[in-house]
């Protein structure tokens, strides 16, 4: 049909013999007329130019007013008490970040630590394993999909997910509460009776408690006990209304409490103290960020496979090697420079993230160590500054420019130390 | 081995499960108390879950924290959408190598600046400076200073994506253009970015769901007030806004003022995931068509 | 695609023997000469429309042009062969500053065509460009609609009303073959045309701005053969008023559809000459081996 149509056009095809239109004969000849136009079309560019490097230039204004104006604001609190010592309500002067560091680290390796594994082991199965079965393909591409809208959820819902899942566990191991309940107990945890002993100024003595409901205990017949070197031995009481005297001797003192002594519930935790749920503590808040930073982490996993050569891939089958043995042995070593680098981009997102910590942690800052053990609270970096900054007291003001300093001088070593990979990965 | 991996893949559709399933839980803790009504919740004017302890005078309409959101929002974007693509364009069409090498560590300094520190920096200079200039016609905290830092916070995000898009036109397709005689600013006009089109969307969506998603900057420098106006130069608490405020007062877990945030928490999900949704899919067949 | 085949299978017959109508009308250059009414051209055929003299360019550091004169006369089609890298695209990218984007390219000597200095910065860039259209190797579409794609270079350049425009979109649609493939999908993206309907369309793209050259850099190497015999064919019916300057790796295309051949190697000009002559009885060995496929 068409065939034919075309067959009898084609010799009397009008393309020939049709005159050039007048339109472009006139656009042509005017050529006065089109230079003007042409030197009006360059203006035109020329000013889209010099907009685009005003724009430009703006960002780069932008970053020097901010580090000046928090340099020209913070500098005054740039002293050695910043670093070593702990928030002060009643004397700000003294007040210092130490714990806001140690705890920042704190978290940031929990982090690192539940994200990286899970992460690269996510985009290695979504890189070097790709199905051709349809169903696990859509399956593949709706985990990237995921994935990619994980990266966008707010990082606050993050925070409210932490707070349920690792802070309260849907309250599956029961309610952790002051004094009443501290929820289901692992380990790294010994609960005592601390009881005063006959030797005065304090001297106390350790009693095992055996039932976790009874906060108290009087003391009213001989048990065993610990005292604070950790040696077992049998506790003596003394009646104060029997004829015996008071022992004199201080050694038998130490270890002879008077009847009816009573005694207040006293846990001592070791440093791997494991609790479920694990309550508003560091590990609760590490392992929020590391679900915040997950898709960032699998994201760049995945960009620095995805980059590896396949000839180096095809090469490595075509020594008979086995799918896995080549991602061990080939991929991942050419591919972990990338991975690195995007791990350290996303730690240093983890540091600077507040939200979450925030949710997770409560806005507390008065702590004045680092976390003791796995289920203590901290205080990070980012919520000390957002204290701080809410604060009207002018000093506080002052120490929060002082403390973003440092938080932007630690950022600023992680990124360093991701260009100097990045750079050498380059090079090889 | 392989089944791990896969555990961890899944994993992660486990994250959004969990999410969901969260957010779906604790707000019925809030949804179902007969304080609440979804009419008021959707169409209320007045937010007052902090300022009312009393359940009974607390008032649940989302709409002034929708509002204050909105506002910063759409300051962010007018700054951040129009800059970042005009970056982008100057970094991909006629920037030297060595104004990259300035410019592109430049924006990934502003990407990596914790948001904490911008929202200081809205309350330190941006705040002030406002005030300054219109002699005081500013509140101290308001919504233009805040909407001015999430700006700066999502121009290197939008930047970068619109870059990718135009990275990804064909130069044959600029070569073109100028072979007919077209001006740099015809060629990106005219053909580079109506080619990059659909990934210049998505960046604009994906930066827009940052902006709305945007925490820190705006507990401190939008204020606490949820007023339900479209005045830029007004308290405006957002919806991440009264999240941080209701977590920060320590108000007593299972009240129904308390639960209130889970039910601000959904709605800021919702439209988040929308957004980056909606942004995801248009990049990915815009990644498509040209690869 | 069957529709395609038959079409460039079908012209060569009908439209070899060249037919001159009387109403053509004047030419569409910008140096309206009155004696470059096409219809006189092919007796015109050692008029000197570009002409090139101790032309060097480089890229960086790298000389891929040395010393090189030529001239290209009006209303034929001249071809440029050689081996990878034997300079020949970066010449005909100089023709109308196309490199003035590679940041790197320089050049030096002279560039004229007809009076115009190509080389001299103050040269209008994009006025040159008006005169010199250009067709690249792969087809390039802008991802618009085909009547769009056309209309771009005049909305340009020209103030049109709109029954102008649609007027001169068919004219250029006419003129490179393939209106009659698209006249009912005017309005349908241009990327879902075929490969050589593609390329059909940016010579149609390239001629509605009314250029005096085109430049056409191996256009027909990213094609099937059924649409490079149609792009060939068109070459041959557009020489009447185009002055055409290809580039080609394919020796038979050049033998088919060229009038005149310059041969390049290593940034040299090695001969140039006639078509018929280059291939039949090359003065220099290198040629004789080159066209004979020795090399390159």
């Amino acid at each position: 049909m068409s065939i034919d149509s075309i067959s009898q056009d084609a010799p009397q095809d009008p393309g020939v013999q049709r005159p050039i239109p007048e339109a472009i004969r006139q656009g042509a000849s005017a050529t006065a007329e089109s230079t003007l136009n042409s030197r009006h079309r360059k203006r035109v560019s020329k000013a889209f130019y010099g907009l685009c490097v005003a724009i430009s230039l703006l960002s780069v204004l932008v970053l020097v007013v901010l580090l000046i104006s928090i340099a020209v604001q913070g500098h005054s609190r740039l002293t050695p008490t910043l670093l070593t010592g702990s928030h002060s309500t009643s004397e700000p002067a003294s007040s210092g970040m130490y714990p806001a560091i140690i705890g920042s680290l704190a978290i940031c390796f929990v982090c690192a630590l539940s994200a990286l594994p899970l992460g690269i082991g996510t985009a290695i199965f979504l890189e070097e394993f790709q199905p051709t079965n349809i169903w696990l393909r859509r399956l593949h591409g709706f985990i990237n999909l995921n994935i990619s809208n994980l990266a966008g959820v707010p990082s606050i819902v993050y925070g409210l997910l932490g707070l349920s899942l690792f802070v309260f566990m849907f309250n599956a191991f029961g309610q952790i509460k002051v004094n009443e309940s501290s929820g289901t107990e692992i380990m790294g945890v010994e609960r005592y009776y601390q009881v005063l002993t006959l030797a005065g100024g304090g001297d106390s003595v350790l009693i095992p408690q055996s039932d976790l409901s009874q906060p108290t205990i009087t003391i009213t017949e001989p048990m065993p006990a610990v005292d604070r070197q950790g040696n077992t031995f049998q506790l003596e009481v003394w009646d104060p209304k029997s004829e015996t005297p008071k022992p004199s001797d201080p050694a038998i003192r130490h270890r002879t409490v008077r009847l009816g002594q009573g005694g207040g519930a006293y846990a001592k935790t070791s440093w791997y103290y494991f609790r479920l749920p694990f309550g508003r503590s560091f590990l609760a808040a590490g392992l929020t960020l590391s679900l915040v930073i997950l898709p960032i982490v699998i994201i760049a996993s995945q960009e620095s496979l995805r980059s590896v050569s396949p000839s180096l891939r095809e090469a490595s089958y075509g020594l008979g090697a086995t799918k896995w043995q080549t991602v061990r042995n080939v991929s991942l070593p050419a591919a972990i420079p990338g991975i690195m680098t995007g791990a350290i981009l996303a730690m240093g997102r983890a540091i600077g993230e507040a939200a979450p910590i925030l949710v997770v942690l409560g806005a507390t800052v008065a702590k004045n160590s680092g976390p003791q053990n796995l289920m203590d609270t901290v205080v990070t970096m980012p919520v000390l500054i957002f204290h701080w900054a809410g604060d009207p007291q002018f000093t506080y003001q002052q120490l929060a420019a002082a403390a973003i300093i440092v938080l932007l001088l630690i950022l600023l070593l992680m990124n360093s130390v991701a260009i100097y990979l990045r750079q050498k990965m380059r090079i090889e | 081995m392989v089944a791990v991996l896969a555990m961890c893949a899944l994993a992660t559709v486990g994250i959004t499960v969990g999410i969901i399933v969260m957010l779906v839980g604790q707000s019925w803790n809030f949804f179902n108390s007969e304080h609440v009504s979804f009419k008021e919740f959707f169409t209320g004017t007045e937010w007052t879950a902090l300022q009312s302890k009393n359940i009974d005078d607390a008032k649940f309409g989302i709409l002034p924290l929708l509002s204050g959101t909105f506002r910063v929002t759409a300051i962010a974007m007018l700054i951040a959408l129009p800059s970042g693509l005009i970056t982008a364009v100057y970094l991909s069409e006629f920037a030297s190598k060595k104004v990259r090498a300035v410019l592109k560590p430049t924006l990934e300094v502003i990407a990596g600046i914790p948001t904490v520190v911008l929202g200081y920096f809205a309350v330190l200079v941006i705040g002030p400076s406002l005030q300054w200039l219109t002699d005081g016609g500013f509140d101290a905290f308001n919504a233009t200073s805040a909407g001015i830092a999430v700006g700066i916070l999502c121009l290197p995000m939008v930047c970068s994506l619109s870059e990718d898009a135009l990275h990804a036109v064909p130069r044959a397709l600029r070569e073109g253009a100028y072979g007919l005689g077209c001006t740099p600013f015809e060629t990106s006009v005219k053909v580079v970015i109506p080619a990059a089109l659909s990934g210049i969307v998505s960046a604009f969506l994906l930066a827009f769901s940052r902006a709305v998603g945007e925490t820190m900057v705006v507990a401190l420098a939008a204020g606490t007030q949820a007023t339900y106006t479209m005045d830029p130069r007004t308290q405006s608490q957002t919806m991440t806004g009264f999240i941080v405020e209701m977590i920060k007062s320590e108000n007593e877990y299972g009240t129904v003022q308390y639960f209130s945030l889970y039910g601000v928490a959904i709605a800021l999900f919702v439209i988040t995931f929308g957004m980056t949704l909606i942004g995801q899919l248009v990049r990915r067949r815009y990644r498509e068509s040209y690869s | 695609m069957t529709l395609h085949n038959n079409h460039s299978a079908t012209i060569p017959e009908h439209t070899r023997p060249i037919k001159l109508p009387s109403d053509m009308p004047q030419s569409a250059s910008v140096t309206s000469d009155p004696t470059s009414n096409p219809s006189n051209a092919p007796q015109l055929a050692d008029e000197t429309c570009i002409e090139i003299a101790n032309f060097n360019a480089w890229y960086g550091s790298f000389q891929a042009i040395d010393d090189l004169t030529l001239k290209i006369p009006r209303n034929q089609v001249t071809a440029f062969i050689g081996p990878s890298g034997c300079g020949k695209s970066t010449l005909l990218r100089w023709i109308n500053r196309m490199n003035d984007i590679v940041p790197t390219a320089h050049s030096k000597g002279t560039l004229r065509i007809h009076d115009l200095d190509v080389l001299s910065p103050s040269t209008d860039v994009v006025h040159l460009r008006r005169q010199v259209g250009m067709v690249f190797q792969k087809p390039n579409p802008f991802p618009k609609s085909i009547y769009e794609n056309v209309a771009f270079g005049p909305r340009l350049h020209l103030k049109l009303r709109r029954g102008e425009l649609d007027e001169l979109v068919e004219w250029s649609l006419r003129k490179a073959a393939v209106w009659d493939e698209v006249k009912d999908r005017l309005h349908a993206p241009a990327l879902g045309l075929s490969g050589g309907q593609q390329q059909r369309l940016c010579i149609a793209r390239a001629i509605a701005v009314g250029p005096e050259i085109l430049l056409m850099d191996e256009p027909c190497s990213a094609l099937d053969p059924a649409s490079t015999l149609a792009i060939e064919d068109l070459l041959y019916e557009l020489r009447e008023q185009y002055t055409i300057v290809m580039v080609t790796h394919n020796m038979q295309q050049a033998s088919r559809c060229s009038n005149r051949t310059a041969f390049f190697f290593e940034g040299r000009l090695v001969e140039s000459g006639p078509t018929d002559d280059v291939f039949t009885k090359p003065q220099q060995k290198r040629t004789d081996d080159y066209v004979r496929g020795r090399f390159g």
